[in-house]
């Protein structure tokens, strides 16, 4: 569904890169989570991708167009959720999602539909400009998906929603991916993309690190660990010890055999751990 | 593309009857039509209207009509009742041999010694031919002053327009909606000349709503289209540049507001300087739409030159668009 080959991109042209030489492949059918630090490239990329960028060096295919020359009706083809909020706020809700649907020319979905979709119902016929921060996010996160897109792109689609809206969101994309749309997801959350993602590629400073599924990454950068809280010498201690490294298993023997343990239970590394251990890098 | 460049449209035309500012813009032209009428009233004032008897005199009756606008009654009765009514009619009524001026009282001055004159003119037999007097300029017959303002206040409404399109690019910039549509499958192309509609069709309905409601309804409609239109070019430019350079609507709006100055200047220069001077105005396209315009309001312009000065405005503007549209496709990005 997409293709990317030695693509790096340079904003002033100055030979300082926010997206170097990366390459990777997006399946049909998939939720694909491009993860990374503020300012790694993630948008970068997601823009080129999406022709909001001119691509400069590097192929890419999107949805079977080449970007080079992107033709205009690749975009009945795509959707795009944006990180910010970006609707009409002089408009309703309704009167949005009924303007931009006209300006596409494959079959779209109904207006009041989306807005049940996304709980806003009964909200459709009040300014966009009334909203919350959290509402116009759904009204855009719901636009994206107007035109019936085969590709999907979102950018941080849940960050700052409050959690039941968040999953409801979480749902609406994993019912969609079953309907055979392929998910290009961009987001800092772990949790998220732990949840969503296929597969997942780790990007930092325009590079991408690593591309795999959660579950290959966690069988191979994550070690089981142990969290034990005993009490040594009159003082509550916590500790995190790897049930593999030799130091750590010796001294969690010591543990048990002489001290008062309070809690212990086996934990599975995260994807952020995995994160940090794989590129070097924390994620803020 | 058509449809959807309509719909775009639409949507602008729609938000911009909603906030005060834009609805009081498009409503512009109505109330500069307004204010002309109570500034410089009466189109026809210097064209007298006559009543005569009927069968009194048809030699007179075709003399007079080559100066005024002539309606014949069937008696002196009927003449008073037509007096008597609101606007201004001179009657000339039989009395004997001779005639008399009837006015109701209340017409505009000097019209009154006008339809004497020709009255005395007749008797005296004089005839156009006779004159001594050179004519320098038949564009009189239309007052001045309104025709000057109808003029300036169609130039107005092209700015207008060009100020419309800038309030609606900084609200889709506050809004971040150009990326949106961005990635809809209309062209940047067809995106711009559906933005630039509204800055076409305020000054077209602008101008015909001045030319309807300030009487002057002869005109040649084709011509004066043709120059409105072309003098949208400058302020659609000068709409998209500001939109796009600007943050907020007023800082925008007073960008455009600028245009107003190049276009005192030609009106001024066009009005009041030597014809020695006139070249310094020739880059300004307003000049062109004015004079354009102005002889299209005096009921004496004709094709080859409406055409000539819409080409002088399109040639200009085409030099400003190979300047500035680089800039516009890009800020649109
Ligand atoms: N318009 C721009 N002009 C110049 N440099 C830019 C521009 N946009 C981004 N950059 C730079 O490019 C690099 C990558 O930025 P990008 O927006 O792609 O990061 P990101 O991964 O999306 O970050 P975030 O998670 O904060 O959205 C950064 O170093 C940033 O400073
Ligand atoms: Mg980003």
């Amino acid at each position: 569904m997409i293709k990317v080959n030695g693509l790096s991109h340079s904003y002033n042209k100055d030979g300082k890169y926010a997206v170097k030489d990366v390459s990777f492949e997006v399946k049909e059918g998939e939720v694909f989570g491009f993860l990374g630090p503020s300012g790694a490239g993630k948008s970068t990329t997601q823009n080129i991708l999406t022709g909001l960028l001119k691509l400069q060096e590097g192929e890419v295919t999107v949805a079977g167009y080449d970007v080079k020359h992107i033709k205009n009706e690749m975009f009945n083809r795509i959707g795009m959720s944006f990180e910010q909020s970006n609707v009409y706020s002089k408009m309703t809700a309704k009167e949005n999602l009924d303007f931009y649907r006209k300006l596409f020319d494959v079959e779209t979905k109904e207006p009041q539909f989306l807005l049940d979709l996304v709980g806003l119902g009964d909200k459709g016929n009040i300014k966009a400009g009334e909203f919350s921060k959290g509402m116009k996010h759904r009204l855009t996160f719901a636009r994206s998906m107007i035109n019936n897109p085969t590709l999907w792109f979102l950018d941080e689609p849940t960050t700052g929603l409050d959690p039941s809206i968040a999953a409801d969101i979480k749902d609406i994309i994993k019912a969609e991916n079953k309907k055979g749309v392929t998910v290009f997801l961009t987001t800092h959350n772990m949790y998220i993309a732990d949840e969503l993602c296929d597969r997942v590629a780790f990007i930092v400073d325009g590079d991408i690190k690593l591309i795999d599924s959660p579950k290959n990454l966690k069988m191979q950068y994550g070690d089981k660990l142990v969290e034990v809280e005993y009490i040594k010498d009159g003082e509550t201690i916590n500790e995190s010890l790897s049930t593999i490294e030799e130091n750590d298993k010796k001294k969690l023997q010591d543990i048990i055999g002489q001290s008062d343990i309070q809690t212990m239970h086996t934990k599975e590394a995260t994807l952020e751990e995995i994160f940090i251990k794989g590129t070097g890098r924390g994620l803020i | 593309m058509l449809k959807k460049m309509f719909t775009i449209f639409r949507r602008d035309a729609k938000v911009n009857t909603r906030e005060f500012l834009t609805a009081y813009i498009m409503l512009a032209p109505v109330i500069f039509a307004i204010a002309i009428n109570l500034i410089a009233p009466g189109i026809n004032d210097t064209t007298v209207n006559l009543a005569l008897v009927k069968g009194d005199d048809e030699q007179m009756v075709a003399y007079l009509e080559d100066f005024a606008k002539v309606d014949v009654f069937k008696d002196v009765a009927a003449l008073e009742k037509r007096v008597g009514r609101r606007d201004d009619v001179f009657a000339i009524v039989p009395d004997g041999d001779d005639y008399y001026v009837l006015q109701q009282g209340n017409e505009v001055e000097g019209l009154e010694q006008y339809a004497t004159m020709m009255l005395t003119f007749y008797q005296e037999g004089m005839r156009i031919e006779d004159s001594t007097a050179i004519i320098h300029s038949f564009d009189r017959t239309v007052p001045p002053l309104k025709k000057l303002l109808v003029n300036i206040f169609m130039m107005f409404s092209a700015i207008m327009g060009g100020m419309l399109i800038a309030i609606n690019i900084i609200e889709e910039k506050e809004d971040r909606t150009i990326r949106a549509i961005n990635l809809t499958p209309i062209s940047r192309t067809a995106y711009i000349f559906a933005k630039s509609v509204i800055g076409i069709t305020l000054p077209l309905y602008g101008s015909v709503v001045l030319v309807v409601f300030t009487g002057f309804r002869g005109i040649d409609w084709g011509q004066m289209m043709v120059l409105i239109v072309v003098s949208t070019l400058i302020s659609i430019l000068v709409g998209f540049t500001e939109g796009l350079k600007n943050e907020t609507v007023m800082d925008a709006a007073g960008s455009v507001k600028m245009l107003f100055l190049p276009m005192a200047g030609a009106v001024a220069v066009a009005e009041m300087v030597g014809e020695k001077w006139q070249w310094v105005a020739y880059w300004v396209p307003f000049y062109w739409t004015y004079k354009g315009v102005d002889s299209v309001l005096t009921y004496n312009a004709n094709w080859g030159t409406t055409l000539l000065y819409a080409l002088f405005v399109v040639i200009i503007s085409i030099v400003a668009y190979l300047i500035l549209m680089p800039g516009i496709r890009k800020g649109l990005e």
